[in-house]
């Protein structure tokens, strides 16, 4: 028998040989889908070398300064209303008793069901001139006072109290897993429980707060609808100026590139964070029991956990539906109808389409057997991150790309002259909410897909079967509850998604959240109230079924 | 049948190594145990052997064919091997007359095959049931059934018997290898129970941080132990060294390393080398005593006699037949 040194074995030789014999179609493809997810992306770094536009020295002079400062203005604000709404909320609910807490528990959630862009036409409907808390006021008979909010002010206000959940739900999920122990440690050692709720318990939360809050900031640095109508120059409006207004698709590209940078140095500060947290007892303690104050303290809570939860939810609902009720007649009628049907057939095409993406990724990955592939897989999911405009503005680079391309070949070869066929067309918008919400489809299945042991599909392929029919016979039917809260996620955000659906939908389709953009773009506010109940009914009753399902599970 | 050779696999880039070099061959229709401590390789090295893994360095052949090497790996699926694995691996959403006939789609008669391995195990009538109605005898049982199915060459159980009680585990043990006999396949199974491969195997393999330490028949394993590990592997030892040699007065080679097993000790009687001690503690275990000995000399050991009532004063010894020899 030869003897081999274990020198041998890592000699480059030896390594190449291997990287040849694991190198299989599995690999490939993991590295096809991460690539043509990356497209946008590395389509907007490529057109940065082109320079920028005519406009840029302009831009720069004038307004970047304005975007950078409100952009870094609303970072700020949100940040801290969405950890003052999100953090203390969650730890009421979390750690004492008073009534209807169950309720409110879930409650506290269905913000994120209302867009940004709708909760903002809601308070400027309702602090407006002739609004509803100057006829509210009116009916107890006292002055009007109004308070502006078509500024930056408004805005992070509307941002902050729309997304909180976020902060809210990774919060809580420290608080009623992890926090047990280390609260009746410390009040054993006769420290109280304000006083060890913040010496204790909140630096030792900061890695699950941040992670939520990290979610709220894309969000914000996302958002456009909300930005444009109260007036606020932010990344994305400029963008969307760039693009439109001023036709200089350059100067969008750097713009875009400037957002992209600020949103991954977010990213790398979260890892940071996260990386100088030593890790904390990873196991479960919950609180043994709720404390139960006396009544009057009890109800105390309640109003003050009532606050978050009005504020994002039900006041803006109140308004809408006052809108509703006003416009019916208008708004309701055929093309209304033909319009929700096709909003809900795009969420729904898309929703399946990522969620296979998502799911060929996850199993490609999986099967291909080069460790740098399985970690090459994982910025697959880094679209999520990416603001929506910036996204749109990737897909059309590249799509307009291939059209030239193909427009050339038709009329070079066959004198055919052609039109636009991906641009514009539905099939490049389903590209660009595949890329941008891939990360949304890709965790639940992800984790569902962990709960498997591996020695079950490994048994499968010791029984004869191959990778795809393992997958198919016993994979596929163990993760069908991730395949199909994968698919309810997706269909959820695709349904509220504005910003890359204005930029990139085809020219006679319409949405939902494009409607009442619209309707509100064209002072007729009051008008986009019937479709934006719509996204916030579809998007509320799948967030109650899905909790369901997951308790189910 | 099987002929492995130099395998060497590492996870983290060769800094460490979970096998090692490792070599041996297997024949045909006989069953091979491979014990060692939890993190010694012996899992990955059936996970090799099977195809899950990939190896780093060195080559496995079954049947004559090669099927993994650094420049070649047969696919696990196209490999042959039955392989019953620590926790079962049931198919949670199947019955267990479908579980069994997985393996064997392309059958014509799978159902009769299938009803046969079920029999085979003592599991007829129940074919319709869910693996989640089952006690984990039942589910190792259909595990094997399930493998065994396609009638594999090779027969590959990991630690079968580990998530089972006491008492279930000697009956299981002999079941599944009465069945194993019967079928007459050739079987590696990896255990950290030594007296389950004692007891069973035809041929076993030791292995120590990836290595393979001794490879022998079992009753040559247990007589000729290669290294005090070894021995200890096999039941309570007591190392005499020099000290102990002295109170024994029984000078041995000072080149080799001895030692003795706790049960070739007797108290009491007449025997080659024997010295005093006194008793400092006993312990009753049930099955008998363990004692705490001061030997004249000072030396402490500890002994387990299946006596019951000890003096506090007692003769200790051993026969030179007894001694087990390390050279190196």
């Amino acid at each position: 028998m030869k003897q081999a040194g274990s020198s041998d074995i890592f000699s480059l030789k030896a390594r190449l040989n291997r990287l040849k014999r694991d190198t299989n179609r599995w690999s490939v493809l993991t590295l096809a889908i991460v690539g043509f997810i990356a497209l946008p992306i590395i389509s907007i770094g490529v057109k940065l070398f082109a320079g920028p536009g005519e406009t840029w020295g302009h831009l720069v002079d004038n307004l970047l300064v304005d975007y950078i400062g409100n952009s870094f203005f609303l970072v700020f604000f949100c940040s801290l209303l969405v950890l003052l709404f999100g953090v203390s909320s969650a730890w009421l609910v979390s750690r004492f008793e008073f009534p209807f807490r169950k309720q409110l528990e879930w409650l506290l959630i269905l913000p994120l069901a209302i867009p940004s862009y709708i909760v903002a036409y809601a308070y400027a409907g309702i602090f407006d001139y002739g609004g509803s808390l100057e006829l509210l006021l009116r009916v107890f008979d006292i002055d009007f006072f109004r308070i502006d909010m078509m500024n930056k002010f408004g805005l992070a206000f509307v941002l902050s109290i729309s997304l909180f959940p976020y902060v809210y739900v990774s919060s809580r999920a420290f608080f009623l897993n992890q926090a047990g122990n280390l609260l009746e440690a410390s009040t054993m050692l006769g420290i109280g429980e304000f006083k060890s709720f913040f010496k204790l318990i909140l630096p030792l939360a900061r890695p699950a707060i941040i992670a939520g809050l990290i979610l709220v900031l894309m969000e914000v640095l996302n958002d456009y609808g909300a930005a444009q109508y109260f007036g606020v120059n932010t990344f994305t409006t400029g963008i969307f100026r760039a693009w439109f207004a001023l036709e200089e698709p350059e100067t969008a590209i750097y713009l875009s590139a400037l957002l992209i940078a600020i949103v991954f140095a977010l990213i790398l500060f979260e890892k940071w964070q996260r990386k100088n947290q030593q890790v904390a007892s990873q196991k479960a303690s919950k609180f043994s029991h709720r404390k139960e104050f006396r009544k009057p303290a009890q109800w105390l809570i309640f109003f003050v956990v009532l606050i978050p939860v009005s504020f994002g939810f039900f006041i803006p609902l109140a308004q809408l539906i006052y809108w509703a009720v006003l416009t019916a007649g208008n708004v309701f009628d055929f093309d209304f109808l033909l319009l929700s049907l096709q909003s809900f057939w795009i969420a729904f095409v898309t929703a399946v389409v990522t969620v296979i993406f998502a799911t060929l990724l996850i199993y490609f990955a999986k099967w291909s057997s080069i460790n740098t592939v399985k970690s090459i897989s994982k910025l697959g999911i880094l679209g999520y991150a990416i603001p929506g405009a910036v996204v749109a503005i990737g897909i059309m680079i590249p799509t307009l790309a291939l059209d030239k391309w193909i427009i050339g070949i038709m009329n070079d070869y066959f004198g055919i002259s052609a039109g636009l066929l991906i641009n514009g067309s539905l099939v490049a918008l389903v590209y660009a909410y595949a890329v941008r919400f891939l990360a949304v489809a890709y965790n639940p299945i992800e984790s569902t897909g962990l709960k498997v042991s591996k020695s079950i599909p490994d048994s499968s392929r010791m029984l004869g079967m191959g990778n795809f029919r393992t997958f198919l016979r016993v994979e596929f039917p163990l993760i069908k509850t991730g395949i199909l809260s994968a698919i309810i996620l997706v269909f959820i955000d695709v349904m509220k998604e504005l910003p890359l659906t204005l930029i990139l939908k085809p020219f006679h389709i319409n949405t939902l959240a494009v409607k009442a953009f619209e309707y509100a773009s064209d002072e007729m506010v009051m008008e986009a109230a019937i479709p934006s109940l719509f996204i916030i009914f579809t998007a509320a009753i799948p967030v109650i079924f899905l909790n369901r399902l997951l308790i189910k599970d | 049948m099987l002929i492995v050779d130099s395998l060497s696999k590492s996870f983290d880039k060769g800094k460490s190594f979970a096998l090692k070099e490792v070599s041996f061959k297997l024949a045909q229709g006989d069953v091979c145990a491979i014990v060692g401590e939890s993190g010694s390789g012996k899992t990955t090295l059936v996970r090799l052997i099977a195809g899950l893994e990939r190896p780093d360095g060195g080559s496995i052949i079954l049947d004559g064919k090669e099927v993994s090497s650094i420049k070649k790996l047969v696919a696990p699926e196209k490999r042959n091997i039955g392989l019953v694995f620590q926790e079962y691996a049931l198919f949670p959403h199947f019955d267990l007359l479908k579980n069994v006939m997985y393996g064997i789609s392309k059958l014509k008669n799978k159902k009769a095959r299938a009803k046969e391995m079920l029999e085979l195990v003592g599991l007829s009538g129940m074919e319709h049931r869910y693996p989640h109605q089952l006690s984990g005898g039942q589910q190792q049982r259909v595990a094997l059934a399930r493998a065994l199915a396609p009638n594999p060459s090779l027969l590959i159980l990991d630690e079968p018997f580990s998530n089972l009680d006491a008492m279930l585990r000697m009956q299981l043990r002999s079941q599944v290898f009465e069945i194993i006999k019967k079928t007459g396949v050739t079987a590696i199974f990896v255990t950290h129970d030594t007296q389950d491969a004692l007891s069973v195997a035809d041929e076993i393999l030791i292995l120590q941080n990836g290595k393979i330490i001794q490879k022998d028949q079992p009753a040559n394993l247990y007589i000729k132990p290669s290294s005090i590990y070894v021995a200890s592997l096999f039941g309570n030892t007591i190392q005499l060294n020099k000290e102990m040699q002295t109170a024994f007065d029984c000078p041995l080679n000072p080149k080799c390393d001895h030692a003795i097993r706790n049960e070739n000790l007797s108290i009491n009687e007449e025997c080659e080398y024997v010295t005093h001690a006194r008793v400092l503690k006993k312990t009753f275990l049930g099955t008998g005593t363990q004692l705490l000995l001061k030997l004249d000399n000072g030396q402490k050991i500890s002994v387990v006699t299946k006596e019951r009532e000890v003096a506090d004063r007692i003769k200790i010894g051993f026969n030179s037949t007894d001694l087990l020899e390390f050279t190196g």
